[in-house]
């Protein structure tokens, strides 16, 4: 290919790509900005841009007054707690569904179909049960429940994958007496760890952020982030700076997680439909 | 006697698949026990629900009345203006969504650097939760002191209530879900691009291939199972769309930003009709279950023809 010179071409993507991170990011922005302005520069014509001062204390009000503190441990037992059960069944789930074909065609399209229920529909029942078990507002409520939404995902994206590696060495350790176990232990398992990381944290970003099952399932013992943001949002003296900072604190761990893990963000996002 | 020694490790195999069997029912039963209880359930549930008139707030015994509810569904204009509004937002990942998603993906596609991270940081939306982003547009949407409104009266132009104001309050949702969602569009229509075979492009490019020739006769015929997958990914989450409603107008004003699912929790949740909110949760399902079977289909073939190279 000929090496081309900087052009029009180029210049419009730069404006084109430029537009479009500004449209996307100027929120995220604006909520910064307010997380660190004084509460006299929360509502003022023109709106400040550039904060007088770093004003940190709307972070301390928002953990400590608001209960951005509980929101947070609140917020992490129930993520990691759900991403972590997620894997735990739906690993061997998944070996089972694209290894040994359990059920055919059939029951992985079952499994799959849980995952686009639309959360409304299981709604009525499902508050009924945990009411019915005393589980109400509690966390394993919220973990189960966010369980039966990781669970389906894990294995659909992770039986693709387990069908794709190739079954020789497994195979071969069992003819040298390697049980089935260990088959799947010491040799798919490590196979498979980035596809696994993947999932996890599409578990974890998912339970960290669910509103629906919050707001129908708890009320003031279990307080996730996602679920005591609306409430204050609520009134006519809106703490705006307070609130930033703790739609901030919200934001921070699955941003800075899509960082790190990169890579596996987009496999994962991507739905093990497209290999990287 | 040498075949009978010959054939032994290749029984041994095949015992163990028989084996295999019953090591993956082992394997894959907690789950499907956990899935049994948390959606066979309420969905029987929810089925027998359906045909009985079940008010909460009506002390009467919950009684048998056949397909009552499902044909109070089609009588109810409220029902069908929820479907209208949940047509607009599918209508949003149609014609906004995609083109753009499609577009931008184009565009990051001649970088010949930073791809990744640009990726990233446009799919910070898509990431954070809807309670976060909801928040981010409560405060721009603000009629007094939001930034909108304020670069609006420099340029003396009207400033709208935005999600308060009737005609307003549908685009302004259907704004921030493009907003959240269309990155999640960007990321798969990417990487499907980048697992398209250089090739291709190079030998359409020499066959003198302009851009938009590029895109009208290489990108868009060859992607065309990605862009099923993304399509009805996302037609199927827009099916279920909730929250962004709630944060920002709660289905108002009136019920005029009530899509079905919303208007679903209100009968349920809001007037306790139990009956009448299963029948339209069975609804739903149906529909959803129609499309992701659609879905599975297309991903199959995505899977053994685009990606796996």
């Amino acid at each position: 290919m000929k090496r081309r010179g900087f052009g029009l071409y180029d210049l419009l993507t730069y404006a084109a790509l430029g537009l479009a991170l500004f449209v996307f990011l100027a929120p995220v922005l604006w909520m910064l900005i307010t997380a660190v302005k004084p509460p006299e520069e929360w509502l003022t014509t023109p709106p400040i841009l550039v904060p007088s001062e770093l004003h940190w204390a709307n972070f301390t009000d928002a953990l400590f007054t608001w209960g951005g503190d509980k929101g947070l441990e609140d917020s992490l037992i129930v993520a990691s707690l759900s991403t972590l059960l997620s894997l735990l069944l739906g690993v061997p789930a998944a070996y089972a569904l694209g290894r040994f074909k359990i059920g055919g065609e059939n029951l992985s399209f079952t499994v799959l179909s849980i995952l686009f229920m639309p959360p409304v529909a299981v709604a009525i029942p499902m508050y009924l049960f945990w009411s019915e078990m005393g589980l109400l507002d509690s966390y394993p409520a919220l973990i189960l429940q966010y369980t039966v939404f990781n669970l389906p995902f894990i294995s659909w994206v992770l039986k693709s994958f387990f069908e794709d590696i190739p079954r020789d060495m497994e195979e071969s350790a069992l003819v040298n007496g390697a049980t089935r176990w260990r088959a799947f232990w010491q040799i798919a398992v490590p196979l498979a760890r980035p596809a696994m990381l993947a999932v996890a944290l599409l578990a974890f970003i998912f339970s960290w952020n669910e509103f629906f099952f919050a707001l129908i399932l708890t009320r003031a013992d279990v307080t996730t982030l996602p679920f005591i943001l609306p409430v204050l949002m609520e009134g006519h003296n809106i703490l705006w700076g307070d609130i930033a900072a703790i739609a901030t604190l919200g934001a921070l761990p699955v941003v800075i997680l899509a960082f790190v893990l990169q890579k596996y963000l987009v496999r994962g996002l991507s739905f093990g439909t497209l290999h990287e | 006697m040498t075949s009978a020694i010959l054939a032994a490790p290749a029984l041994r195999p095949r015992r163990h698949a028989n084996a295999g069997r019953w090591f993956g029912w082992w394997m894959i039963a907690p789950s499907l026990a956990m899935l049994a209880a948390n959606s066979i359930f309420p969905l029987v549930y929810a089925l027998s629900v359906a045909f009985q008139s079940y008010q909460i707030l009506i002390p009467v015994p919950h009684r048998f009345i056949g397909l009552r509810n499902f044909e109070k569904i089609f009588s109810d204009g409220l029902f069908w203006s929820s479907l209208g509004v949940t047509a607009w937002f599918i209508t949003g990942v149609l014609l906004l969504q995609f083109p753009i998603g499609f577009g931008i993906a184009v565009l990051l596609q001649r970088l010949r650097r930073h791809q990744d991270l640009l990726v990233t940081l446009l799919l910070i939306p898509t990431i954070i939760s809807t309670s976060v982003a909801g928040f981010q547009w409560v405060q721009l949407f603000n009629y007094q002191f939001g930034p909108i409104n304020y670069l609006l009266g420099l340029l003396h132009l009207p400033q709208p209530t935005w999600t308060a104001d009737p005609s307003l309050a549908l685009p302004c949702l259907i704004f921030v879900d493009f907003w959240q969602w269309t990155p999640f569009m960007t990321l798969l229509l990417f990487a499907g691009l980048r697992s398209l075979p250089g090739s291709v492009i190079d030998a359409a490019r020499i066959d003198g291939s302009t851009g938009w020739q590029l895109v009208w006769r290489v990108y868009l015929p060859l992607l065309r199972p990605v862009i099923g997958v993304a399509v009805i990914l996302r037609v199927l989450m827009t099916f279920k769309l909730f929250d962004v409603i709630y944060v920002l107008t709660a289905g108002g004003p009136g019920t005029i930003t009530e899509n079905l699912a919303f208007f679903t929790y209100v009968q349920g949740f809001r007037y306790f009709d139990m009956g009448y909110a299963a029948a339209l949760s069975i609804l739903q399902l149906i529909v959803v279950t129609i499309l992701a079977k659609l879905l599975i289909r297309l991903t199959r073939r995505t899977l053994t023809g685009v990606a796996k190279e």
